[in-house]
């Protein structure tokens, strides 16, 4: 019997391609920027760069894991491995065409990564990780093409802003003021941390993308851009998951095999 | 506690035109706005609405700090400071007008001012958006 072979999403359109290009784990998105790894640490406002990982337990080596086969069979992660602490990174992404949006966001993480505890709410996406392993996946994904520097924003705590307007300058609503917009270069510049405390130093994340290229590459389905209900195959995958849902706690023995 | 607008109630329904904004304007836009529907006649309130802009931090690690907005701050609109907390979405311009001509020429007058002031463009119709008279709030809260 062959294997399963994962189909990932459904669709033809454009929003639902871009669905499948993020999930699927074979796919390597482009690096579209280039923030430095002391940079993101400092963003993520965990710990200072240079210093130390602090622990939570002993590392796995030093043998004192109880006898387990669960534990024989799965790997560890190197946080793990070394007994980080679990950390966090959260992401908001505008409804106006943002590159990747929460639920996306969570199947791709699950899709490619390991290790990984994430949460999605309308507003934002938060991923928590070994400390470690966090730092390596932040930085991905602040360099590629799921982050955009307008309409993604890196924030801790306060996250209002995923369907306001954007603001003079394109960029995401942000009551704290995390980021600003640097008029001489065209860039955006993050001046506090994903808390919102000041950091010493500004740290640019480069240009945004133009609207007519987001257009292009946004997983979102909107009535002014795709609508979901053109593409068929998408809506048709929508109702029938309602569907069975519904038949399933009203009449479980009319689920026929379908 | 709502805040109560900037004139009295007025008691009748006056005209409100709304000035609904494509982006959420800065302080300095705003700025210019105010000052270009100054001199208009007729106009009895304006009243602004948007993203409200914290004075201090208020969770997480970092409350209690300030929080070091660029946008809020204080403009000078004809001779007078007001103090913005707000990064603006739309104006609702009170009228004292008499009749449906008067009314016309204000909006006139408000279309070109907003025009020359807010590149990124608004969408401006009438209405009535606010309270203008007393209700029951303001009887238990006074």
């Amino acid at each position: 019997m062959a294997a399963y072979k994962r189909q990932f999403y459904p669709g033809t359109t454009s929003p639902a391609k871009a669905r499948r290009r993020y999930m699927d784990p074979k796919v390597k998105l482009k690096n579209l920027r280039d923030v430095s790894m002391d940079d993101v640490v400092r963003i993520m406002g965990h710990r200072n760069p240079g210093e130390d990982y602090r622990s939570i337990h002993p590392p796995i080596e030093e043998g004192k894991e109880p006898e387990c086969p669960i534990r024989k069979l799965v790997a560890p992660i190197e946080g793990a491995k070394h007994g980080d602490r679990v950390r966090y990174i959260q992401f908001t992404d505008s409804v106006y065409f943002a590159p990747i949006s929460p639920y996306q966001r969570a199947w791709m993480y699950l899709s490619r990564y390991r290790g990984v505890d994430t949460g999605t709410l309308s507003g934002r996406q938060i991923i928590e990780m070994r400390e470690r392993d966090l730092e390596v996946l932040a930085k991905e994904m602040i360099d590629n093409e799921t982050f955009d520097p307008a309409l993604t924003g890196i924030r801790g705590a306060t996250v209002h802003g995923h369907a306001c307007r954007l603001d003079e300058h394109g960029l995401m609503f942000d009551g704290w003021q995390r980021y600003i917009w640097d008029d001489d270069k065209k860039e955006v510049i993050y001046v506090k941390d994903q808390v919102a405390i000041p950091l010493d130093r500004k740290i640019s994340v480069g240009k945004p993308a133009s609207m007519n290229d987001l257009k292009k590459r946004t997983t979102i389905f909107r009535a002014d851009g795709v609508d979901m209900r053109d593409d068929k195959e998408v809506t048709k995958y929508g109702i029938r998951i309602h569907y069975m849902r519904t038949l399933g706690g009203y009449q479980p023995f009319n689920v026929k095999d379908m | 506690m709502v805040k109560k607008p900037a004139a009295e109630y007025a008691g009748i329904p006056l005209p409100e035109v709304e000035v609904f904004s494509n982006v959420l304007l800065g302080a300095e836009t705003t700025e210019k706005v105010l000052n270009a529907l100054d001199g208009i006649e007729h106009i009895r309130q304006i009243n602004m609405t948007g993203e409200s802009i914290s004075k201090t931090i208020g969770s997480g690690p970092a409350k209690g700090l300030p929080n070091e907005h660029t946008e809020r701050k204080v403009i000078k609109v004809g001779g007078r400071d007001v103090e913005l907390c707000y990064l603006v979405g739309a104006f609702y311009i009170e009228l004292d007008v008499e009749n449906a001509d008067m009314l016309d020429s204000v909006v006139v007058t408000i279309d070109k001012a907003c025009k020359k002031t807010m590149p990124k463009g608004y969408t401006i119709g009438v209405g009535r958006f606010n309270k203008f008279r007393d209700s029951a709030h303001d009887y238990r809260n006074d």
